[in-house]
């Protein structure tokens, strides 16, 4: 086993001298500076934040009590307190006798009396601290990986950092690499097997890479960090791994996300959530093993953290707007106003109008998407009751359910409790389910539909044909309409004009007994071959895009008309 | 002019002065040409005469370390008398420390021109 001295073999270690007296700083540094690389310090504040900022790399403090802002006591507990930085070993300078033992109490590794001693006294106090320390760390031991003697997580970043140290300038590249399904394979073949093969990528590795340009660690379970001189193409590495693992029982693919030629103004951690986030855009991608960050990747990120941490506000503050399409029924002679969809807008007081392809799978995954759905119903709600009591008139309007939404055992009495508040009844609010939340847990969505639908609910099943339905199971659920998924209308106008999969779902609407609702229709062409294949319903911007309630006011006029 | 023997010959301890200095002369004299004009020697004068002991105790004391280390002893032992007291908080008259201090480091300066 290596051990960490093994780090400092080519280069020097680094000591801070803290000390208010440039004269006390400039002895220590003419002593040390053969040896050590030397850094100052002269207030207790200054030491601190140097401290900090070298905490992984620096070796040992000198240092002196009696400073300006922060004395050398207060510093000494403060350090002593703090677990990232208790571990560096402090030397007290101190011309007093009562403030030794003082410093030994609070921590300090050793003292140093002024006047100073001869040099070579220094030096040697000053190694045998160091050398304490580390030894001390050793024996810690989690400085190694066990599993694969590759270095652990909790001693990487340093180790990157002191390779920064030793080497300012180079080009280096941060990568995370994981091994596709790998807690299949465990599954599969048992744990014994999934550690052979771990041990195989690391000696892979350590072949690939020198310790001279690189630092390797494994984060965990099947999570390896590369720290590492650029190099433009590590395809080297997937296809070695896959190599050497060529007599396991299942093929081992590495996946490899890329941080191309760090800034190293970053933190090492930084640079290696960037690897993170490139690697994590191939996830389920079989064919792409290799995937490289780029700024927009982290723009996108931020940019879906500041959606999500500004949603709450967003929502008291009624940022969020419904707007409503028509859909008209196109069976008679002239299309006649059924019915509306209700869509939301994000109108952001900075970033302007969001769209909600943006923002809906992002609250989708966060678990955000409920409270936003349950204030669109009632946005909705309260829209039909006003046209209601002010026109004398209404449509039903459908609103969207998320399928998170339908485990809620206390949707409908949320539908409900919305429908009495405001006025409504079930007859004006129908409810548009993602063809998708039928296929897994199929009976307990099926059984949550027919309840709403027992209530009175009209269920339109959105997106048909995207979601994969078994036909076997299509006539037993509860449905009151089919909406086409848009890519039927868009594949059957945009190349051949083929039409024939409209026709086909219209035949299975038909033997359902329920309309067929076809949405994102934009030209007339569209509407007149729809019409002709006795599609029943139509939505699109051929009639209108979304409108705010006021605008969608005169479709209530013209059809009273 | 500033050399070993006319340090030596103010009664400073030259061999244990040069030897922090790994016996590099010129590093020596350039650290002795900075403590004369250390801010602290005045520091410690307005201090002692507004009675602020605390302010001088940290002058003092500073200049007793910075001085120690070159040693310059004729210097540094007064300053170490000085910062005894002064650890006490001594509320005494202290101008023949300061006399013998301002003395003493005249006659260093005078070998820096």
């Amino acid at each position: 086993m290596k051990r960490s001295t093994d780090l400092y073999v080519d280069g020097k270690r680094n000591i801070l001298v803290a000390d208010d007296e440039m004269i006390n700083r400039e002895l220590l540094n003419n002593i040390l500076c053969d040896e050590y690389d030397v850094l100052m310090a002269e207030d207790g504040e200054m030491a601190y934040d140097v401290i900090k900022k070298n905490r992984n790399t620096l070796s040992l403090i000198l240092l002196d009590l009696m400073m300006p802002k922060l004395n050398g006591l207060d510093l000494l507990s403060r350090l002593k307190e703090d677990p990232d930085l208790k571990g560096i070993p402090v030397i007290v300078l101190t011309s007093d006798q009562a403030s030794e033992v003082e410093s030994l109490v609070r921590g300090a590794a050793d003292f140093i009396p002024k006047p100073y001693p001869q040099p070579d006294v220094i030096r040697a106090r000053i190694s045998r601290s160091i050398e304490l320390a580390e030894d001390r760390q050793i024996i810690s031991a989690t400085e190694r990986d066990e599993l694969t003697g590759l270095y652990s997580y909790e001693y990487f970043s340093r180790y990157a950092e002191q390779f920064d140290k030793y080497h300012p300038n180079s080009d280096m590249d941060a990568l995370c690499l994981d091994v596709n399904h790998f807690h299949i394979v465990n599954e599969r073949f048992g744990m014994a097997k999934g550690d052979e093969i771990l041990r195989k990528i690391a000696g892979c590795l350590l072949t690939v890479f020198s310790s001279s340009d690189s630092v390797i660690c494994r984060k965990n379970a099947d999570t390896f960090l590369v720290y590492c001189t650029h190099r433009d193409d590590y395809t080297l590495i997937t296809d070695k791994v896959s190599e050497v693992c060529c007599d396991m029982p299942t093929s081992v693919k590495l996946r490899i996300g890329v941080y191309s030629s760090c800034d190293k103004k970053l933190d090492v951690r930084a640079r290696f959530d960037r690897a993170k986030i490139a690697a994590d855009l191939i996830r389920n991608n079989y064919s792409v093993f290799i995937s490289t960050f780029d700024e927009t990747l982290m723009e996108n990120e931020l940019f879906a953290d500041q959606l999500v941490d500004e949603f709450p506000k967003a929502l008291a503050e009624k940022q969020f707007k419904v707007f409503f399409q028509p859909k008209f029924n196109i069976e008679g002679d002239k299309p006649v106003l059924s019915s509306a969809e209700a869509l939301v807008r994000w109108f952001h007081p900075t970033l302007g109008m969001i769209s909600p392809g943006k923002f809906i799978p992002l609250f989708e995954e966060d678990g955000l998407i409920s409270q936003l759905d349950e204030y669109i119903w009632r946005c909705a709600a309260e829209t039909i009751a006003d046209w209601k009591m002010r026109l004398g008139i209404s449509v039903p309007v459908s609103v969207n359910l998320s399928r998170a939404e339908m485990y809620d055992p206390a949707l409908v009495d949320t539908f409900e409790k919305i429908t009495s508040e405001t006025g409504t009844t079930a007859k004006d609010i129908y409810l548009e389910i993602t063809e998708s939340a039928y296929v897994r847990d199929g009976d307990q969505i099926v059984d949550r539909v027919k309840e709403l639908r027992d209530h009175g609910f009209f269920i339109e099943m959105d997106d048909f044909g995207s979601g994969y339905s078994s036909l076997n199971m299509i006539s037993e659920l509860p449905i009151d309409a089919l909406k086409l998924d848009m890519m039927f209308i868009r594949n059957a106008f945009d190349k051949q004009n083929d039409t024939r999969m409209i026709s086909i779902v219209i035949d299975i609407a038909d033997y359902l007994g329920v309309p067929v609702i076809a949405e994102g229709v934009e030209t007339e062409e569209q509407y007149l071959a729809l019409k002709k294949l006795g599609c029943t319903i139509i939505q699109g911007y051929y009639f209108s895009k979304p409108v705010p309630a006021e605008e969608f006011e005169k479709f209530l006029v013209e059809k009273d008309a | 002019m500033l050399t070993i023997n006319a340090l030596k010959q103010l009664g400073c301890n030259t061999d244990e002065g040069l030897s922090r200095c790994m016996g590099n002369e010129a590093f020596y004299f350039k650290l002795i040409g900075r403590v004369v004009d250390d801010k602290n020697f005045q520091a410690l004068e307005d201090a002692v005469a507004a009675k602020d002991f605390d302010a001088a105790f940290e002058a003092a004391h500073s200049l007793k370390g910075v001085l120690g280390n070159l040693a310059l002893t004729p210097i540094y032992e007064p300053v170490y008398e000085l910062t005894e007291l002064l650890r006490e908080r001594k509320d005494i008259d202290y101008s023949e420390y300061l006399k013998t201090i301002s003395e003493k480091r005249s006659e260093l300066a005078g070998l820096l021109v």
